[in-house]
């Protein structure tokens, strides 16, 4: 493993009238050299806290950082060889974008040439050639980003840390820098931490998902596994919406598995997990698997709410008392059902999954 | 890989808290520049800010003879002094509520006439508003006096009145609000002034688009939104008002009040004890004030005050009160220009009162005889003024950026020295540097050594020897008579860069170890250079020039012979810088030992921090005065700035020095320029700090100002309060300019922080 977290916790200690916070509690993590791994969750999660203890801001309460075999707990970030790009791009204002780029390596003294050499080539990786004796008041959102990106990368880090940098981006400009990072960071393969509140941001980028909530770690995967297989309500609803249907385990084979929900019995299979006849579970359905129509299949429903999204149609559609929302995503439908119309709803069973019940998420 | 609920867990709280802050300590201990700094700002404050203001206020109990004792106090409450202190009293703190009152007016009347009235002129009012800040404590009375005294020009000359002692003239309590009313507006007026301009007009246009009439409006939203402004402004005003010393002494006539009281407490009868006791009294109210404005009123602020200025300003529409107001905020300016022409006119005139006809004879005496006053104040100011302004920034940025344990008691104590009544901080510096205890030095030595050898010795064996090896050297040095002892000590350095420059090969390091080296040494050169200059200004004929060269003389002096204690701590963190990475063990303690005999020596040689009757004691005096005023500043450049900028620099691989030389500096450099102002205009015209500090060898302006005044100088007075007023003038002129070539306009001094 190239950076590994074990055990990491972190501890504010109580200060001007705000009372002891746990911020990150017992967050384990191994980190391939060359891999991509995005720290995702809501606000507060605790994932910059984990990442400004892997750049060296904050010292975990306990726990330990390794990174290269090297024990880093306690070193300084400016001895840690990592590089960050911050949410606010943390561009000098007082320096040119020459300048900018270059400060990292006028710390290291090395010779003019060099820089100049290193700085026109990061500087042509993200296509801001001429743009070296610029003012950064002078640049775009966007420019500006690519900047702040282009001092991480001239630094050759042995991990570049990267921290919501596309959160004061619009839209379209997001998801083109979101490309960008991706193909200069595979280019020279730089391993990387991410953070992110964004599951798509997460979803484009990844080798692989840290969820985060609370301080822990809910689950880590690639985006498959995550979209895929959820191992909690909190990351089945975090990334990708779901329908948690209740249901009582009738049965379990080696590969597959009977369910009873809402009074039907459904076949479930590529169910991962083991869990004992007579369980209580709930049942991950994402609205793509949700089938509305006019008749034919399992369940007796009424629309309750009919809406026309262009890509897809969105069913909130009432099936023994809960309101499951569906998706019709056949592109040559373009008629709806009527609100209060009687349909007839079905799932792709394959691609349920379940989890133990949990009594306040059903 | 999962892990689950955080909340099970109670882990064992006090123990594991006390720990993680010894911890943090010792993280702090790993940034050297982050140690230093706060150790500094620590040093200078516990040493300067509150030693002094502890002996102020213990004074109050202590007779001559040392026993404990309440005499001063008790006093209120008896029958024969009892009436008269506590008319006293009562009459401060009247006069703290007018001039509060009354100011706070007076500077939401500018505030509204400049954001929201359009006042044509705008900005010399916005200019002259200010002018009050930058003259000498009592250069309005002065004039006030020579326009509606005894003898003033509108008074007698004009109206003809002749006063018969007893009849309500302008000395007592209505004279002195009027005159700190026009001293203290403007800050009342700069704090109303920003109010009003970051009010959302959104707001009020909702109100009214609610259908919300004029008066109503104003009663329901505009002015509950002003309320922590004002009563800021208030508070202040009324913290100013009570801490004012010049104002009463020249217009209070035969009412006394508090600081006034102190004063001749220790100018007339040289009675500590009771001046300490006073000052208890004065500095209770004081306080309470500063707390409840701190925190209480900064948290009740509805309006943001790192917000930027609305974009578009609701103008008042109604001509009738547009110009009402305009016209009273031209009326008042007419009066202070008024008034400071007099103050002009005063120093030309030949006897005022008699004889109004023009003359230069005042001038002659303020530039010959004057010369010594004018250059001492100058010369110190200057001095002091780097100082306080790179402490100022030093101090704001730890406030800002770094977390640690006593952050908020050093935000606290370093507004202290200001926010206290000058007298007070005043006498406090008598009794503290007159006699200071021995344990004072030992406890900055020993705060400064344990330092000095955690960052120079690696290991705890070499530190132990470090420690013991230097100060026992030290302390054994200390003997020695001084002029021996410093080319002794000048010697060690030398023989450091000697050794640096063989064994390590660091140019820079021997170059600087030489230099001091020559600096300590110079300490007994400066007589032999400062004697022939005296000697020569004496054989010149008596004048400007003669007396110019001698006071240059003396500072020189100044320049090579610094307090030893102070020397010593300066020395102390030279020796960190230097030898904070040596490479090799020998270095290390050899070095390590050398570089600390020197700091050593100096704590302990005569008697460290007798500073009273000396330049410094003058000049921290200055520094604790203007600390205030920086801080903020800083704070207010500081918190502008996104922390990531130099967290970037940080993981770029620049240490926290690199850091601080190249990006911190040079955002906050605006904030250090009006830093820089806000000192040297604070220390120029400050009076109720220093006053009792001066002495035949270090005269100041503004001390000269009262006595001029006390012998019936009125003209003299008048005009050094003018070359006050010019000095500071020309300072921040020059400033500016500078500030503008360096920046081009990038980057403003915000005024509105220094007050």
């Amino acid at each position: 493993m190239y950076l590994t977290l074990k055990n990491i916790t972190k501890i504010f200690p109580p200060r001007g009238g705000v009372s002891e916070v746990t911020a990150v509690h017992n967050v384990s993590l191994d980190i391939e050299k060359g891999e991509l791994v995005t720290l995702l969750g809501p606000s507060g999660c605790g994932k910059t806290t984990t990442l400004r203890m892997i750049a060296g801001f904050e010292f975990p309460t306990s726990g330990e950082i390794i990174l290269d075999g090297q024990y880093i707990n306690s070193l300084p970030p400016h001895k840690r060889d990592m590089s960050m790009v911050f949410q606010s791009y943390a561009i000098f204002p007082h320096l040119t974008v020459f300048e900018n780029i270059a400060y990292g390596l006028n710390v290291q003294r090395l010779p003019k040439y060099e820089i100049v050499e290193r700085v026109d080539r990061v500087l042509s990786l993200v296509h801001l050639e001429g743009y070296g004796h610029r003012a950064p008041t002078q640049l775009s959102g966007g420019q500006q980003q690519r900047v702040a990106l282009a001092r991480a990368l001239v630094m050759e880090p042995k991990v570049l840390l990267m921290d919501e940098p596309l959160s004061n981006l619009d839209a379209k400009l997001r998801e083109e820098m979101r490309t960008e990072i991706r193909r200069i960071q595979k280019e020279l393969n730089i391993t990387s931490v991410y953070v992110t509140h964004d599951q798509i941001e997460a979803m484009t980028l990844s080798d692989r998902i840290v969820v985060m909530n609370l301080g822990i770690i809910e689950q880590i995967g690639t985006p498959v596994e995550m979209y895929r297989f959820p191992q909690s309500h909190f990351v089945a609803n975090f990334i990708g919406r779901a329908n948690f249907l209740p249901a009582v385990v009738v049965e379990q084979r080696e590969d597959f598995m009977i369910v009873k929900s809402h009074g039907e019995t459904l076949r479930l299979i590529n169910v991962k997990g083991k869990f004992s006849a007579g369980a209580e579970v709930s049942l991950i359905v994402r609205p793509e698997m949700v089938k509305i129509k006019k008749s034919g299949e399992l369940y007796k429903g009424v629309i309750r709410r009919a809406v026309y999204l262009g890509d897809v149609i969105e069913y909130d559609v009432e099936i023994g008392g809960q309101l499951i929302t569906g998706q019709e995503t056949d592109p040559n439908v373009i008629t709806l059902f009527p609100e209060g119309e009687e349909v007839s709803v079905g799932f792709a069973e394959g691609c349920i999954q379940v989890l133990q019940a949990e009594k306040s998420n059903a | 890989m999962q892990t689950r609920s955080p909340e099970s867990e109670t882990p064992e709280k006090s123990t594991s808290s006390i720990i993680r802050r010894i911890r943090e300590f010792s993280l702090i201990g790993r940034d050297p520049v982050l140690f230093m700094s706060l150790l500094l700002s620590g040093i200078f404050i516990a040493v300067f800010v509150i030693f002094p203001l502890y002996k102020s206020i213990a004074g109050g109990f202590i007779s001559k003879e040392g026993s404990f004792d309440l005499t001063y106090f008790a006093r209120y409450f008896d029958d024969y002094y009892g009436p008269g202190l506590r008319r006293a009293f009562t009459d401060t703190m009247l006069m703290g509520l007018l001039t509060a009152a009354s100011g706070t007016l007076v500077g939401f009347i500018f505030a509204y006439a400049v954001v929201r009235c359009n006042i044509p002129g705008k900005k010399i009012v916005h200019w002259l508003a200010l002018v009050p800040t930058v003259s000498p404590p009592f250069a309005l009375a002065l004039a006030m006096i020579l326009l509606f005294g005894r003898n003033g020009l509108i008074t007698n000359k004009l109206l003809g009145i002749s006063y018969v002692p007893g009849a309500n003239d302008i000395y007592g309590l209505d004279g002195l609000v009027i005159v700190q009313t026009i001293t203290f507006f403007s800050v009342s007026y700069l704090m109303l002034k920003a109010m009003l301009e970051r009010l959302n007009p959104a707001m009020e246009e909702a109100a009214s688009s609610l259908g919300a009439g004029r008066f109503h409006l104003f009663r329901t939203i505009t002015l509950p939104l002003l309320i922590p402004g004002i009563a800021g402004s208030f508070l202040l005003l009324f913290v100013e008002s009570l801490a004012d010393l010049g104002n009463p002494l020249f217009i209070a006539g035969n009412k006394t009040v508090l600081s006034s009281q102190i004063f001749l407490a220790v100018i007339g009868e040289y009675n500590y004890q009771k001046a300490s006791a006073l000052s208890l009294i004065l500095i209770i109210p004081t306080l309470v004030i500063f707390l409840v404005q701190r925190y209480y009123v900064n948290r009740r602020t509805y309006i943001s005050v790192t917000g930027k200025p609305a974009g578009n300003q609701i103008m008042e529409k109604d001509p009738f009160i547009r110009w009402t107001i305009n016209i009273i905020t031209y009326l008042i300016i007419a009066f202070i220009l008024l008034l400071y022409a007099t103050i002009i006119y005063g120093s030309f005139s030949t006897a005022w009162g008699i004889d109004f006809s023009p003359t230069l004879k005042h001038w002659t005496m303020t530039v010959t005889r004057g010369v010594e006053a004018i250059l001492d104040t100058t010369f110190l100011s200057v001095l002091a003024t780097p100082v306080a302004a790179i402490l100022g920034m030093i101090i704001a940025w730890l406030v800002v950026r770094k977390k640690f344990t006593g952050k908020d008691a050093l935000d606290f104590t370093s507004n202290l020295g200001g926010a206290v009544p000058g007298t007070i901080l005043g006498i406090g510096f008598i009794m503290a540097f007159n006699k200071p205890p021995l344990v004072l030095a030992i406890v900055v030595y020993a705060v400064l050594a344990l330092f000095y050898g955690q960052v120079v010795g690696k290991k705890p064996a070499e530190r132990v020897i470090i420690l013991v090896g230097g100060t026992a050297a030290g302390v054994l040095l200390s003997t020695i008579h001084p002029p021996a002892m410093y080319y002794y000590l000048g010697g060690i350095y030398l023989v450091i860069a000697v050794l640096v420059l063989f064994t390590q090969k660091k140019k820079a390091f021997a170059l600087t170890a030489a230099l001091i080296g020559v600096y300590v040494m110079s300490t007994n050169w400066a007589v032999a250079i400062a004697r022939p200059l005296a000697n020569f200004s004496r054989s010149l004929e008596r004048g400007f020039w003669s007396n110019a060269l001698f006071q240059f003389s003396d500072h020189l002096k100044v320049i090579f012979q610094p307090t030893d204690a102070l020397l010593a701590i300066v020395l102390a963190f030279a020796g960190v810088i230097l030898m904070q990475n040596l490479s090799s063990r020998l270095a290390r303690i050899g070095l390590g030992v050398l570089g600390l005999t020197v700091p050593a020596a100096l704590s302990f040689t005569g008697v460290p921090f007798a500073m009273v009757g000396g330049a410094y004691i003058i000049m921290a005096a200055f520094i604790v005065r203007s600390l205030p005023a920086s801080v903020r500043s800083g704070v207010a450049a500081l918190q502008q700035i996104d922390p990531s900028i130099e967290e970037a620099s940080n993981i770029l691989g620049a240490d926290a020095q690199y850091t601080f030389r190249k990006v911190t500096l040079p955002l906050i450099l605006p904030a250090l320029f009006a830093g820089l102002i806000f000192s040297f205009t604070r220390h120029m015209t400050s009076l109720s700090a220093i006053i009792f500090l001066v002495s035949a060898k270090w005269r100041i302006v503004t001390a000269s100002i009262l006595s001029e005044w006390e012998q019936g100088g009125v003209s003299i007075a008048a005009a050094y309060s003018t070359v006050i007023i010019i000095f500071v003038m020309i300072a921040i002129f020059v400033l500016n300019l500078m500030m503008n070539k360096l920046f081009k306009g990038r980057g403003s001094v915000d005024m509105s922080q220094g007050f």
